[in-house]
């Protein structure tokens, strides 16, 4: 499909003023911290690649969850099941064993993981389509706890419950170049995240999260858009699970069942919400914090003297952290992180500097209720 | 084909799980209760139900055992204090949290309500108390034996008989409560339209706090039903875990808006549960675990009544 020349709405201020040569130099200076944050760091030290890793997936399942919950407007609580399903599939078919994979096979393991997290996801849009309002949070909470607990332990998928081993193919070997892999998989899902913004599939998710009836009304295809935004975000899922498979280097049903699986299901709408439904800087960015919030902590907890309680209430400490970050955001700042960080974003993007934004309302809109949901 | 080994036994196969099946039915519908109750007259789905009943359990608990500077009070009493916890934990949730976002889109309610979950749970899980421990059954306190009847070699549970009643009684005085009280009918005017039940002399907000306190009592009961051995206990997130989703399956097969639903909707899915549980070759090819079978089955039902009949078995609308 040929992209169309017309800008969203919400990048329509892109074309009125850039940024001049010396204004991109400033740009460039300011973000070499950030830069040298996001790279050099994690090759510098151990434990902090491994983190920043997993910061990588999270984000990956921060976009997908923002192609469902800020692009479509549909809630899910079993976005953990793309994930559980990307790494189960990418694990199963590269099966090197205790060998490392040749490339083409770890390749055939991750479109495999892509291909069939999207086609789960497509029986589970097929279905949601169907179902009205608030209940698709109830069939995708029950998708998740059912996915985990009934296939993800079927013992000729999970290697008899030792797991399935998922060895790095030698390219990518060490810590830190799986780490530059998995950035570049982050930038695939940004790139996408961008083409759906950028194009009529964008505005026509948008205009369907915003109100359905007026959508359809003026010929956009309710169905067809609503299974494509579910379709997308399960294969970014599943491309993400696919990363969390090679990350952990094997696959084992028990990170996504029981309370392992809930937990990482209410900590990605968690992440979403807070990061700004519908900004993907923001989304990112939370994603990050939630998952290097273990790490953070606990370096501040040991250099505080409170690591052992730290250590025995982990869990706990971040729920209360997500929490409330999340009843904050909802409350206060229905824009989220994103929204906070919008006059630095906009001028990275060339813009000028400014802290009113004539479009920055458009994340707001997605939590503050133009659509009044009904169900 | 797959040939099925163990024979048919009418002990395992019928009379086992129409007895559990009726006892966890009983837990699904309390809990249930609670959400219809918040669905009728919030539209909403109140994903901190599980936990209002495990603050009342964990209260109930710590009154009972008596530790530190929390006197020991007589069991019964506990109980009650519980409940008055959840209770007060829903006023204040409803105060703080849901009473901000009044006007805001449901979603971002639903969402907010997971916020709730995630907080008190994490609340709970700081708290210094004996997080694996259990409440004292009913038949252990009044020393008696815990069951009241045994059919053939199947025993019926004191505290299984309780739950039983608990949710009839609660579920007939609710129903009650909606058709015959003026709060009641308030709170379904406020409901259907907030606006124009301000204009005859309704305080929407008086209203609101009263429905989440009936919702924190209604959970609080469930929670010191349900805490007790040998599947329940007081650890923090674990009748959310195990109980909520069941729940929210049994309010929608009874029918969201419909009360008596949550009663007929938890026996039925207790029932589905426990049958499809005792037949080892319910879905074949499929995880051969008990609760793998009894998932799949309570997603198909609801996949199916959300489906054909999204009003539920009793519920008014869609």
């Amino acid at each position: 499909m040929a992209t169309t020349e017309l800008l969203s709405p919400y990048d329509a201020g892109a074309s009125q003023r850039r940024a001049s040569i010396t204004g991109w130099l400033t740009r460039g200076g300011a973000a070499l911290p950030i830069v040298a944050l996001v790279l050099l760091l994690p090759k510098h030290s151990g434990d902090w690649t491994n983190d920043a890793i997993f910061a990588a997936i999270y984000a990956m399942v921060g976009l997908s969850m923002n192609v469902l919950v800020g692009y479509t407007g549909q809630i899910s609580l079993g976005q953990q099941a793309f994930l559980g399903i990307g790494a189960l599939t990418a694990a199963n078919v590269v099966h090197s064993g205790t060998n490392t994979p040749d490339p083409f096979t770890f390749a055939l393991g991750m479109v495999c993981a892509v291909a069939v997290s999207a086609g789960a996801a497509a029986v589970l849009g097929g279905i949601a389509l169907r179902i009205r309002g608030l209940y698709l949070a109830l069939v995708t909470l029950v998708f998740g706890a059912v996915t985990a607990d009934a296939v993800f332990t079927i013992p000729s998928l999970n290697g008899n419950d030792a797991g399935v081993s998922a060895y790095r193919p030698s390219a990518i070997q060490t810590d830190f170049s799986y780490y530059v892999f998995a950035l570049v998989m982050v930038g695939l899902c940004v790139y996408v995240d961008v083409w759906i913004r950028r194009t009529k599939v964008g505005r026509g998710l948008i205009a369907l999260r915003d109100n359905e009836l007026v959508a359809g009304a003026f010929g956009i295809n309710v169905l067809g858009y609503k299974l494509l935004g579910f379709v997308l975000s399960g294969a970014m899922a599943g491309l993400a699970g696919g990363v969390f498979a090679f990350w952990s280097q094997e696959f084992s049903d028990k990170d996504f069942t029981a309370a392992a699986g809930f937990n990482k299901a209410l900590i990605f709408v968690v992440m979403v919400v807070v990061g700004g439904l519908g900004n993907r800087a923001g989304v990112i960015a939370a994603a990050a914090f939630f998952a290097l919030l273990d790490p953070i902590f606990s370096g501040i907890a040991s250099g505080t003297g409170w690591l052992n309680f730290y250590t025995d209430h982990k869990a706990y400490i971040s729920n209360i952290i997500g929490a409330v970050l999340l009843l904050q955001t909802v409350i206060f700042n229905p824009g989220g992180l994103g929204q906070v960080i919008r006059p630095f974003t906009r001028w990275f993007a060339g813009h000028p500097f400014s802290l009113h934004d004539e479009h920055g309302d458009a994340a707001a809109a997605a939590l503050g209720g133009g659509s009044d949901v009904r169900a | 084909m797959h040939v099925v080994a163990s024979a048919f036994s009418a002990e395992t196969n019928l009379l086992t799980p129409l007895i559990s099946g009726i006892a966890n039915g009983s837990a699904y519908g309390l809990l249930g209760l609670g959400l219809v109750l918040l669905y009728k007259s919030n539209r909403i789905f109140n994903f901190a139900q599980g936990e209002f009943a495990t603050i009342a359990a964990i209260v109930a608990y710590v009154f009972d055992r008596g530790t530190g500077w929390v006197p020991k009070v007589p069991y019964f009493l506990a109980l009650l204090l519980g409940v008055l916890a959840a209770v007060g934990t829903a006023m204040l949730t409803e105060r703080l949290v849901i009473r901000p976002l009044f006007n805001r889109a449901r979603v971002v309610l639903v969402v907010a309500t997971i916020g709730v979950a995630l907080f008190l749970i994490g609340i709970e899980g700081m708290l210094p108390y004996p997080q694996t421990a259990s409440l004292r059954t009913i038949s252990d306190v009044l020393n008696v034996r815990s069951y009241v009847t045994r059919v053939d070699h199947v025993a019926i549970l004191d505290q299984d008989l309780a739950k039983f009643l608990a949710l009839a009684v609660l579920a007939i005085a609710a129903f009650v409560f909606f058709r015959y009280t003026a709060t009641g009918t308030a709170i379904l005017a406020v409901s259907q339209d907030a606006t124009a039940a301000r204009v005859v002399g309704i305080s929407v907000e008086r209203i609101s706090l009263t429905t989440w306190a009936i919702a924190g009592l209604l959970g609080g009961v469930a929670g010191v039903l349900l805490a007790v051995p040998p599947s329940g206990s007081v650890t923090p997130g674990s009748i959310t875990g195990l109980t909520l989703t069941v729940a929210f399956s049994a309010a929608v097969l009874g029918g969201m808006t419909s009360l008596p639903g949550a009663f007929v909707g938890g026996i039925l899915i207790g029932l589905i549960e426990a049958f499809a549980n005792a037949d080892e070759s319910f879905v074949p090819g499929l995880s051969s675990l008990p609760t793998a079978q009894a998932e799949v089955a309570v997603a198909v039902v609801l996949l199916v009544i959300l489906l054909v009949r999204p009003r539920g078995l009793l519920g008014q609308e869609a």
